[in-house]
């Protein structure tokens, strides 16, 4: 029935062909695992259009309704919480996804001739990307998406000259607000995936054109040696292929199913609930960010001061411009590892750095192990010392001093704690807050427990 | 299946592709993966699509009024202000209703909308019986039609008495029908 009709369609729209066209794509040196991830980065992309779609179907892009609307789909909603969790792992995971991508895609130099204009639309692929992350954190309308937009668009605002301007649009007004948050929804469910479904076609295209690079052996030595023909043609000629199907195909479908098994077993046994409700007048409140942020977010803590500018933009801005121009930095013809010091280098050099802060930043976060006893001990402490005559944790307390409900997220410095207990004035001057007589036994306990003060435990 | 990463005839020239029973088992993955895929979305999505659709209305017994202001005999419209849920807003709403008490202190309270149409109707006091203003239907104390194109007596709706307090379910019917179906 079903091959019948494909007949019948065929016979007039000459489907055959664009089927051969499409599944005997060859590939230079055969099928292999490591060629996935532009498959996989696709399919958490339709896997998150998706979800978005269906997200949108009862979400209200209004400060009024944001938050309820996302309560009403996390607990009224069958398969609600579900939807949204695979929308959220999925976010996680296509960021996951896209690095490795780009990191086998710098390893194997296949952004070298003639595929560097596939790279640079890559490169903006992954921009576009991180305006999905952007856009779409601010929509549950949130303590945490709120507080953590704010501090996005103040980055922005270090922006020399145009910062301002920048600032205001983004906003579209003064302040963080309804027409924020009626922009960001509109860009971010309307105008980016229209931006990014066209980047990805010509994305597509251009591996078409040009062939996929195949292994790193021979390829352009081969070429140089022998000469003539266009790149892609020569390095066609000189390799042997496999088609794309079956086997390609069928590696891509088996990594794609496990993507989707590990994104649906997160989405339905870890819940990331939501924090309170936006509260403009709480600045308290210190956002974390997603954990692909969280070097970033370690990065900002180290740069203060007339240096800031560095951290927010300047750095930012000559990251992605020189990965963008990366095939025109790096000029060394080679595609072998090996023969590729200085690339390989920078490569790792950057990694190194983005790991290790990520690693700092969630030392911090989960400095404290929950079952720690000094944790208690400190608690004990609070309540005998009397700081609750003061201080405030969840409700509970007076309003003279800072709020120590998220204590943790706030000041996750432990050497901080201790200046501080030993004498407030001399890291917070003007304090209020006495000298208490502690001894380093208690001021380390006091100190486990405003660090066991967070959001995540 | 051998290494996946060396096809038989990598250092051949030209194409190379599975044929027979492996090509076959490929195929099968592929497909197997894409309907497992494609079943473990639908399904979540389908039922998220159309769970509110089906979902009651919750009915909560709401407080209308004291057992002490009502005369045994004598029908007294009730209002009273409830909270209205549509998805995920609340809204309020004032409700009117129609409440009489017997000798034994029991209670019988009317939805307020007249079964013909579905119009608000009013206490005649002189004549004892319940008007419909829009096209003439009559009701006796009771709720029981006496006359005009009502076609079953007063909708009666689920109320209960607490430590004097009166307290009812509001409920919609169907307007037109010779029986009462809730809405």
């Amino acid at each position: 029935m079903v091959s019948r009709l494909y007949e019948w369609l065929d016979s007039r729209l000459k489907l055959k062909s664009v089927e051969r066209t499409l599944l005997d794509e060859p590939i230079p040196g055969g099928a292999s695992w490591i060629y996935v991830f532009g498959s996989a980065t696709l399919f958490l992309f339709l896997l998150q259009a998706i979800t978005g779609m269906f997200l949108a179907i009862y979400y209200a892009p209004t400060p009024d309704h944001a938050y309820d609307s996302l309560q009403f789909i996390e607990n009224q909603v069958t398969f609600g919480a579900f939807v949204r969790g695979l929308h959220h792992w999925g976010a996680s995971g296509m960021v996951m996804v896209i690095g490795l991508h780009m990191l086998q895609t710098f390893l194997y130099g296949a952004y070298k001739p003639p595929r560097e204009v596939m790279w640079m639309v890559g490169v903006a692929l992954f921009l576009i990307v991180m305006a999905f992350a952007f856009t779409g954190y601010l929509l549950p309308w949130d303590q945490n998406a709120y507080w953590a937009t704010q501090i996005g668009i103040n980055m922005v605002g270090t922006v020399p000259v145009v910062g301002d301007l920048l600032v205001r649009v983004l906003r579209g007004g003064e302040t963080l607000g309804a027409l924020t948050l009626s922009r960001f929804f509109a860009v971010h469910v309307l105008f980016l995936p229209a931006i990014l479904v066209t980047g990805i076609a010509l994305h597509l295209f251009i591996l078409r054109r040009v062939g996929p690079a195949g292994p790193w052996q021979g390829g352009f030595e081969r070429r140089q040696r022998e000469g003539g023909g266009s790149p892609a043609i020569v390095e066609r000629r000189v390799r042997s292929s496999e088609t794309f199907y079956p086997r390609q195909v069928f590696m891509d479908a088996v990594v794609m199913l496990g993507i989707f098994v590990v994104v649906g077993a997160l989405a339905l046994t870890v819940s990331f609930p939501l924090a309170d409700k936006a509260n403009p007048s709480d600045t308290s409140f210190v956002p974390v960010p997603e954990w692909y942020f969280l070097f970033y977010y370690q990065l900002l803590k180290y740069v203060h001061g007339p240096l800031e500018p560095l951290a927010t933009w300047i750095l930012p801005a000559i990251f992605f411009l020189v990965l963008l121009f990366w095939p025109f930095i790096d000029r060394n013809p080679t595609r072998h590892p090996t023969s590729r010091p200085f690339a390989l280098g920078s490569g790792a050099l950057f990694l190194v750095i983005v790991f290790a802060l990520l690693g700092i930043s969630l030392r911090d976060l989960y400095a404290v192990p929950h079952a720690d006893p000094s944790v208690a001990h400190g608690k004990a402490l609070y309540v005998q010392f009397g700081c609750a005559g003061c201080h405030r944790i969840h409700g509970e307390g007076g309003a003279v001093g800072p709020d120590l409900s998220y204590a943790g997220d706030a000041r996750p410095d432990r050497d901080w704690h201790y200046r501080h207990f030993r004498d407030p004035q001399s890291v917070s001057p003007g304090s209020i807050m006495p000298k208490f007589p502690l001894t380093d036994r208690e001021i380390s306990d006091l100190t486990s427990y405003m660090l066991s003060l967070k959001r995540s435990a | 299946m051998t290494d996946p990463n060396v096809p038989p005839d990598v250092n051949e020239p030209g194409f190379y592709t599975p044929v027979g029973s492996r090509r076959k088992f490929f195929q099968w993955v592929t497909g197997a993966a894409a309907a497992v895929v494609a079943a473990g979305l639908a399904i979540p999505l389908i039922g998220y699509v159309i769970s509110p659709s089906f979902k009651r209305r919750e009915q909560v017994w709401v407080e209308i009024g004291s057992l002490a202001d009502l005369t045994v005999g004598a029908p007294k419209q009730l209002d009273y202000v409830t909270t209205i849920k549509d998805g995920w807003m609340e809204t309020t709403a004032h409700k009117a209703v129609w409440a009489i008490k017997q000798a034994d202190d029991q209670v019988t309270v009317f939805s307020p909308l007249c079964t013909h149409l579905g119009c608000g109707y009013r206490w005649d006091d002189p004549d004892r019986t319940f008007k419909c203003p829009c096209h003439g239907s009559v009701y006796d104390v009771t709720g029981k039609v006496l006359g005009g194109p009502a076609p079953r007596n007063l909708d009666i709706l689920p109320s209960k008495v607490e430590n004097g307090k009166l307290f009812v379910i509001y409920k919609e019917f169907k307007a037109g029908l010779p029986t009462s179906v809730e809405l």
